[in-house]
């Protein structure tokens, strides 16, 4: 999925130190946004199920929150409001919301309803900045 | 030496309502198959997660379920640690699972889906 391009784009943040680099970090990062990897993907089984689900006016909200056994977890709910901070995500006329601090954590990823016999259930797959998950994929790590 | 109690026996398994409908109906739309099979599975952050799948005949060292006109077999691996275990179905807009509340298990994970004991 990645773009040669966006690969060493994305690079550069891991080489320079987050916290302390000044202007080229924030110049890094505004590139970033450009590209394509910025955004969340939504698999075919997803669309079908939010079509389901899903009534006119209503979007998927997706969270990353700091729990789990691996550090982060994902938390999806059913919302209708969107905020000034929240990118949407559409495709086929259902969409998934996703505010920019958990678009940090989760960009580049699919989200993908997942069906078992045992358990049906919407999972964000390929996140490119988790590192390892817990089995269950509702919680990760982030590479650092 | 104290008395000895005689304990009514007890199903090893029992399913909630909801879970009973649920089978029911997985197994109306697959009827080649006879029940469904609950077993455990090294996996997870927590040692051990359950497993759930269609079965077409009942093994030899299987526990059989029969409750409310459903079969579930228990996979002898199983048995130990799924005793007295609870089976509900939860569905929700987002999910929908089966969730096994078993009074055995130590910890879990806090996804649910693993466990230890």
């Amino acid at each position: 999925v990645t773009s040669s391009r966006g690969h060493t784009v994305r690079r550069w943040p891991s080489l320079i130190s987050p916290v302390t680099s000044p202007v080229h970090y924030s110049s890094v990062s505004l590139n970033a946004s450009s590209t394509a990897d910025d955004s969340i993907y939504l698999s075919e089984s997803c669309v079908k199920r939010l079509t389901e689900i899903i009534n006119k006016g209503e979007y998927l909200r997706i969270t990353v929150e700091g729990g789990g056994c691996s550090g982060f977890q994902y938390k999806f709910l059913v919302d209708t409001v969107r905020n000034e901070d929240d990118r949407v995500f559409e495709k086929k006329g259902v969409g998934v919301i996703v505010d920019q601090d958990s678009l940090e954590f989760m960009k580049g990823s699919t989200v993908d309803f997942n069906e078992e016999l045992i358990r049906s259930s919407f999972q964000v797959m390929k996140n490119p900045k988790a590192d390892h998950g817990c089995s269950c994929g509702s919680s990760f790590s982030v590479k650092i | 030496v104290s008395k000895r109690t005689i304990l009514p026996i007890r199903a090893a398994l029992t399913l909630t309502p909801s879970a009973v409908s649920k089978v029911k109906q997985l197994l109306q739309a697959k009827p080649e198959y006879m029940g469904l099979k609950v077993g455990v599975r090294t996996r997870g952050c927590n040692g051990l997660t359950y497993t759930l799948d269609y079965t077409k005949a009942k093994d030899k060292s299987d526990e059989e379920v029969l409750q409310d006109g459903v079969r579930v077999f228990i996979e002898k691996k199983a048995q130990l640690t799924l005793l007295g275990t609870e089976m509900d179905f939860v569905e929700t807009k987002l999910s929908s699972e089966f969730v096994f509340n078993n009074p055995n298990i130590k910890g879990t994970c806090g996804c649910g889906e693993s466990f230890n004991i």
